[in-house]
């Protein structure tokens, strides 16, 4: 419990609580608060993860204590908490959807389990099992049939053709005792969790469950009767949505979908009216008052109108791992409140950024909301498993301000001018009076430099010194790497083809050296055809004979076989043999 | 009858003093006062007060008048319209409710420094209610976490207490009626 100001969001918020291991590993859309047990005082509600495969808990948190811990069954997709009656006291369920169910708790004790309706299923594939299951079809042919299926038909095969396909022909007799009694059924899951307000706005209204499942589908439930109301589909799959409105009136469904398009749906369709086509992959959708607010992938920010049309874009300073939404009705304030990977949650109103809170991890999930007595609080999960409350002052005001005022910070740069002293106010002055002369001079030795150099160069190609062959026809490059201390040597030779693709063949390596100071067990070598491209490492061995240290020169030939020039010359600077000197 | 409250009011034994009774909504400040109150005209249903009441109790020498504010965030600026006609301070504290002893104590920061309260040498009594709760703090834990420890230029006094039963309360009162006659003398 340390004072506000340190943590550098302004003293505007309250560290009420964190608990760095409360083992709570949980994303945004699996948080929730609500007043469980209708005496004003809300809850926390966490459909934990556990590791992914085991620990699956639906905890209830009250005040900095967990309340309840009960087992899940399934991963959770989505937990929502809703009101499905009108009954007093004002009690909400809690839906936790997972796989293709919808778990409905009431006063925390399972009180409903909803399973989505099974999928069509392709008629040819429920013949062939049938026919399995009277034992007239072996496993090998209803391999073959499966997968003539699988090619042909638009209805994809249920789960257990396709756990059949994968397996191996040994297994395949035991999986199909195991199974050929049974009718087989094509099953979804549920991707995504809202709900919708029936037909008031109110704040205990009774609202209806809208559910996005895998086969890119989007469902409204009835409350009470838990049957489907509305049906739409999406062109791809739903990961995350946000709902506004009511049933009976007009609503609104703002869908991100796994192709990274956001689809809006109206009352009347049931199919998008509007796509909003994103360059990146959305991971985080709130909606603020009538615009829709993405957080990409590609660390960015971006402000839609609800008809689609972009309105502003901001960058981030790192990825986001989380949004959500801070709505603060009794103040009149809207905002969005970005979880970033730097430990920095950052809150705006459009782009405009109003507050950085630093956290000590990762944040994972972002919760705004009444919690216990207290309207303005913020609750947050980190990647550790940490739970962190935080509470707005009553004070606190944010302050529109523009982020960056001013000229861009890159034009107060001073720039690196080097200085002038009196040396180059002389050397400028002699230039003056001398001009015609300097001009003449250097010319005349440029002339002279340039004769120089070419005499070099033809002497360099007559006797081929160059490491790089001047022939077009064997172009090739070559360079030598002494490794080794002595009194042995490592001599590595790379020969490279740099042609574009005309191999070279018939090539010979040959060492010139002094005999009385060096030994190479075999100083004329054959090399292998040169494929162009490839760095061909030739090695060889050279022993220092002389003990009184004393280093050469070794110069490495490349020839071709029949030709007396040849075609590259290396001069290597033997080291001086250390060897010796340890003996 | 009339002659013997005169008495006492020119003596200076029976005074008018006017308190102020502060803290969080659900702290349990309209139940203090009501337990405070002579048995025959205490209430049985105490509901959240809205705005603020005004309340009266005695003790053996003094006759507290006691402004009951609103604990409720939306009601908590209206506190600061009262601090002028206040000579003591009660405070009130939800030991159970560990969450929100940050914003208790944000509130008594904010109420030290207001400048109607900050030059004054006012005695203000922390009651920290609730001790019947089962996980509630102890009063060192509450003064610990307040930071009275910091209240340096006025007088403080804290105490445990069970409202419904009225436990602790009677201490309290005495402290305060102690600090205020010592104040006048």
């Amino acid at each position: 419990m340390s004072t506000a100001e340190s943590s550098g969001d302004g003293g505007r918020w309250l560290d009420a609580h964190y608990d760095p291991v409360a083992g709570l590993y949980t994303f945004s859309s699996c948080v929730d608060l609500a007043d469980l047990n209708g005496d004003g005082e809300s809850r926390l509600v966490v459909g934990d993860l556990g590791t992914g495969s085991s620990g699956m808990k639906l905890k209830v948190y009250r005040g900095t204590a967990l309340m309840s811990e009960s087992v899940l069954l399934d991963l959770p997709a989505g937990l929502v908490a809703f009101f499905m009656d009108v009954h007093e006291p004002r009690i909400p369920a809690v839906a936790v959807a997972s796989g293709p169910c919808i778990y409905v708790y009431k006063n925390l004790r399972p009180y409903f389990k909803f399973t989505l309706p099974s999928l069509v299923i392709n008629t040819l594939e429920q013949e062939v099992w049938q026919q399995v299951g009277e034992g007239q079809i072996d496993p090998i042919t209803l391999k073959e049939m499966l997968e003539s299926i699988r090619r042909k038909d638009d209805i994809p095969l249920s789960v257990r053709s396709l756990k059949f396909l994968s397996l191996d022909v040994s297994d395949m007799d035991e999986f199909v005792q195991l199974h050929r009694q049974q009718p087989i059924r094509r099953q979804t899951v549920i991707t995504c969790i809202g709900t919708l307000k029936k037909s008031t706005a109110d704040e205990d209204g009774v609202s209806c469950l809208v559910i996005g499942t895998e086969n890119s589908k989007i469902f409204v439930l009835d409350p009470e009767a838990f049957t489907i109301l509305s049906k739409m589909s999406l062109p791809a799959v739903p990961t995350m949505m946000d709902v506004t409105g009511q049933f009976d009136v007009e609503f609104r469904i703002t869908v991100a979908c796994r192709n990274g398009n956001i689809y809006i749906l109206r009352r009347e369709s049931d199919t998008p009216r509007y796509c909003i086509e994103l360059s990146s992959h959305p991971a985080g959708l709130v909606r603020v008052g009538k615009n829709v607010v993405v957080g990409c992938t590609n660390e960015s920010l971006q402000g839609f109108t609800q008809k689609g049309k972009k309105l502003w874009k901001i960058i981030l300073p790192a990825p986001i791992t989380t949004m959500a939404a801070m709505d603060l009705p009794t103040r009149g304030f809207q905002g969005v409140l970005v979880g970033l990977a730097n430990c920095e949650v950052h809150l705006y109103r459009d782009k405009n950024l109003l507050s950085i809170i630093k956290t000590p991890d990762t944040v994972t999930s972002i919760c705004f909301g009444r919690y216990g007595r207290e309207d303005g609080t913020l609750i947050m999960t980190t990647k550790g498993g940490g739970l962190i409350v935080k509470i707005l002052k009553r004070t606190a005001v944010f302050d529109d301000r523009d982020s960056a005022p001013g000229p861009p910070l890159a034009q107060s740069i001073r720039l690196n001018v080097p200085k002038k002293t009196k040396l180059y106010v002389d050397q400028t002055l002699r230039e003056r009076e001398n001009g015609l002369t300097m001009h003449r001079t250097f010319q005349m030795d440029l002339s002279r430099t340039r004769l120089a150099a070419a005499r070099a160069y033809v002497k360099a190609l007559e006797s081929s010194l160059t490491p790089v062959s001047s022939s077009l026809s064997e172009p090739l490059k070559m360079n030598a790497v002494v490794q080794g201390l002595g009194p042995s040597f490592k001599l590595t030779l790379n020969i490279q083809n740099t042609a574009a693709c005309q191999s070279v063949m018939n090539l010979a390596i040959s060492f010139l050296y002094d005999e009385k100071l060096y030994r190479v067990r075999n100083p004329y070598m054959r090399i292998p055809l040169l494929v162009p491209g490839l760095i061909y490492p030739v090695e060889a061995f050279v022993e220092c004979t002389s003990d009184k240290g004393i280093s050469d020169i070794i110069k490495v030939f490349v020839l071709h076989e029949g030709k007396s020039s040849p075609l590259l010359t290396a001069h290597i600077n033997m080291p001086v043999c250390e060897g010796s000197a340890l003996n | 009858m009339g002659l013997f409250d005169k008495l006492v009011g020119w003596l200076g034994l029976k005074k008018e003093v006017n308190v102020l009774c502060l803290g969080l909504d659900n702290s349990g400040k309209t139940t203090i006062i009501n337990k405070l109150k002579p048995s025959n005209a205490q209430v049985q249903d105490i509901v959240p007060t809205i705005g603020f009441s005004i309340e009266k109790f005695k003790t053996s020498s003094l006759s507290f008048t006691v402004f009951d504010m609103s604990g409720q965030g939306r009601y908590r600026n209206l506190w600061e319209h009262y601090y002028k006609e206040g000579q003591a301070i009660i405070f009130v504290i939800d030991s159970a409710d560990k969450l929100r002893m940050v914003v208790a104590k944000e509130e008594l920061d904010t109420l030290l420094s207001h400048p109607d309260i900050k030059h004054r040498r006012i005695p203000i009594l922390f009651f920290a209610n609730k001790m019947d709760v089962r996980d509630a703090l102890s009063s060192v834990k509450v003064s610990q976490l307040l930071c009275l420890e910091n209240i340096r230029d006025k007088p403080w006094h804290i105490c445990t207490t069970d409202a419904l039963k009225g436990e602790g309360l009677q201490e309290g009162v005495d402290w305060l009626q102690d600090q205020i006659k010592t104040m006048r003398t």
